[in-house]
């Protein structure tokens, strides 16, 4: 069984992010993978060392302040989880809270975890748009699609980046890079939401989630059909041929 | 001074005239040229209204409202200026007054009602000074152009705040408009709806925020009638639903139609509306609200409602051989809900189109789509024979749908508009229901018209 913890649903819930979670849920369940989802919020006790993924959307600044301040409770507990394998992924505003900080425009400093090495800033112009980025799974280009809607630009220091950006903005719109990667640590700006039209990377969580929950089976291939027309959509707008090289 | 105002107002309709004849629905080109000649023509146009200015700005409702408001206030005798649909920005606002306006430079009208895109407030209010603003609910809509909820509603408290003469219409029931009255400080009504027997005691749709505007703590509800429309109260300070003036105190939901019983201080009125769905008796509630803040006569009131015509594409029924077909405007996650709801609800079976594009004015970001509950359809998906999918992100529907836990064989995808609509009205279900954003409205809307009659076929 994966167990899975939704984090702050009542706070991070942007942009359809929620979404990940289903697409997560059903490429399990149309496995016969049982899993189990459970939601926290703000105080709610949780033992993150049993979870074997946990993800967290995108929220507003005045929401990213409540949960900081609650995340900063479970921070030891969050970094044994990741140095055993705890499966995340975090999507914008939830992106933001595991680096060292976001400096908002007014000069306010938010500290984030600082379980990742990079930094966010509130940039001048709001970066918005679709984006084509390619990444690496199991050591195979992959192309995957999504919708970015952010001002705050992020510099990653000595974690690696989630992907190239091929077309649009990305982490800050002049590196090239998009999101950051850590361990089993993922973190996108990428809305759409990201998962349920990049059914690879859902997979590759999935393959190192049932890891984490010490199923060392294979991982039972799916019919992708509807799920790549939907990202060649956004691939054939941006002029690229292909998910896959 | 003059001269260049009548000089916009010529070049405007030159421009107006030129598109229309260029086949363009030309809504707001005109305003734009208009304004680049002289920057004060909607100031200047504005001014000239005789009685008073109605703004009319929230997520959902606002076309309706408008066109009941409108409908209210010429039924009652007065000379009106309105924008059109899809003309809700600053030129398109502009555009309305310029198209009604002499050559010389002057209007002739009692009260116009402009309806408001909400990011556009600021700059419609720096122009013009409503004697009346109109809320209707706030919804998460459009983020890409929106920003965050908080952000917009922040700007149009701004926007309207310095307007001291403004009085504010206001949604009781929904603690994002409600909180007007304390955030801005001006003279509000509020209109709402007590307990009804489909309220229910949690909100499966509530995805806006759930604290209190005023000081942050988690707002408890007795009941709800849709998304964070209920009555609510903090536990933390006094904010709480306000008493509305108006309310509807019993619905009955007739074929074809609404009844309600509305209470106004120790007056009540039986409404009847020729539309269905809560949120029509919202915008009907807004409207007689104003318009008897306005001093209209409540029969004469009661009359134009009465009479209500949907607009295009809001649960817009047309009769394809026999059949009832729906059409539906679908905007954002609260919206399409709504509509579900009616689909669940009408008899037997039911074929689905549904229609997304993302242009601009449908919001390029369609992730919202994953908001919406889909997930009702497929407890039992029995009554639906099919689900089609069309518009430039029709994959992604049939995805979102897919991962609804639809069947996968019951969906398909269907890029020429034109056959899927006829896929859908061709099907042997007992009714069809197509749903469609904002910009493919209009070209499903003429495709219907041709294919069918409109009209209840009963």
């Amino acid at each position: 069984m994966i167990r899975i913890c939704h984090m702050y649903p009542d706070l991070l819930n942007l942009y359809g992010d929620c979404g990940n979670i289903t697409a997560f849920v059903k490429r399990c369940q149309w496995r016969s993978i049982s899993v189990s989802v459970q939601e926290v919020s703000l105080n709610d006790r949780v033992n993150l060392r049993e979870q074997d993924f946990i993800f967290f959307g995108g929220g507003s600044d005045r929401e990213l302040k409540l949960i900081a301040a609650d995340l900063t409770k479970r921070k030891e507990e969050l970094i044994e989880a990741i140095n055993d394998g705890l499966v995340i992924l975090a999507i914008c505003g939830g992106y933001q809270l595991l680096g060292h900080y976001y400096l908002a425009r007014d000069g306010e400093k938010i500290y984030g975890l600082g379980l990742m090495d990079f930094y966010t800033q509130a940039g001048s112009r709001r970066l918005v748009g679709d984006v084509v980025i390619e990444m690496s799974i199991d050591g195979l280009p992959v192309k995957v699609a999504g919708f970015e809607n952010h001002s705050g630009y992020t510099y990653l220091g000595s974690c690696q980046p989630l992907g190239q950006v091929l077309s649009g903005n990305g982490n800050n719109g002049k590196d090239g890079l998009e999101g950051a990667c850590y361990r089993n640590v993922f973190c996108s700006y990428l809305h759409g939401p990201l998962l349920p039209k990049n059914a690879r990377l859902t997979d590759h969580l999935i393959k190192l989630a049932m890891k984490k929950s010490g199923d060392n089976s294979q991982l039972r291939p799916l019919e992708t059909e509807l799920e790549d027309q939907a990202c060649q959509v956004v691939l054939d707008r941006l002029g690229f041929k292909k998910i896959t090289r | 001074m003059k001269l260049r105002l009548s000089t916009a107002i010529a070049a405007g309709k030159a421009a107006y005239w030129l598109s229309r004849f260029r086949g363009y629905q030309g809504s707001s080109l005109p305003g734009k040229v208009a304004r680049r000649l002289y920057s004060g023509t909607l100031r200047d146009l504005a001014k000239q209204v005789r009685k008073g200015i109605i703004v009319i700005s929230g997520t959902n409702g606002k076309t309706t409202t408008s066109n009941m408001v409108t409908e209210v206030l010429m039924d009652a005798g007065y000379r009106v200026i309105a924008n059109r649909e899809g003309a809700n920005m600053i030129a398109g606002v502009t555009a309305s007054f310029l198209l009604n306006a002499a050559l010389r430079g002057s209007i002739n009208c009692d009260y116009a009602i402009l309806e408001v895109d909400e990011a556009s407030m600021p700059l419609v209010m720096a122009e013009v000074t409503p004697v009346v603003i109109v809320l209707t609910n706030f919804f998460r809509d459009q983020l890409d152009r929106y920003w965050e909820l908080d952000k917009i509603i922040a700007v149009i408290r701004d926007a309207i705040k310095k307007s001291k003469e403004s009085s504010l219409i206001l949604n009781a029931d929904d603690p994002l408009v409600a909180q007007f009255r304390i955030s801005t400080g001006l003279r509000s009504l509020f209109f709402g709806l007590s307990r009804q027997e489909l309220s229910t005691s949690a909100s499966s749709q509530t995805r806006e925020s759930k604290f209190c505007p005023v000081c942050g703590t988690l707002l408890t509800y007795d009941y709800f009638h849709y998304g964070q429309l209920g009555n609510y109260r903090c536990p933390g300070c006094s904010f709480k639903r306000p008493r509305p003036q108006l309310e509807s105190v019993e619905l009955t939901y007739v074929p074809g139609g609404t009844n309600c019983r509305i209470t106004y201080g120790q007056q009540a009125f039986d409404l009847a509306i020729p539309t269905q769905g809560v949120y029509n008796v919202y915008n009907a509630l807004a409207a007689f609200l104003t318009g008897l803040h306005l001093g209209i006569n409540p029969q004469s009131i009661l009359s134009s409602l009465g009479r209500h015509q949907s607009v295009a594409g809001r649960m817009e029924l047309f009769n394809y051989q026999g059949k009832p077909v729906y059409l539906c405007l679908v905007k954002n996650p609260t919206g399409f809900n709504q509509g579900i709801t009616t689909l669940c609800a009408a008899a037997k079976t039911k074929d689905v189109l549904i229609v997304i594009n993302d242009n601009e004015a449908d919001g390029r970001d369609i992730s919202w789509l994953w908001d919406v509950d889909f997930e009702t359809l497929s407890a039992d998906h029995r009554p639906y024979p099919c689900f089609i999918c069309s518009g430039q992100r029709g994959e992604e529907m049939a995805l979102r749908l897919k991962y609804a836990g639809i069947p996968i064989d019951k969906i398909s995808v269907n890029q020429d508009i034109k056959a899927a609509i006829n896929t859908a009205l061709a099907g042997h279900a007992d009714s069809a229901f197509l749903f469609s954003s904002y910009t493919a409205l209009w070209q499903v809307h003429k495709l219907l018209k041709q294919l069918t009659a409109k009209g209840d076929p009963r």
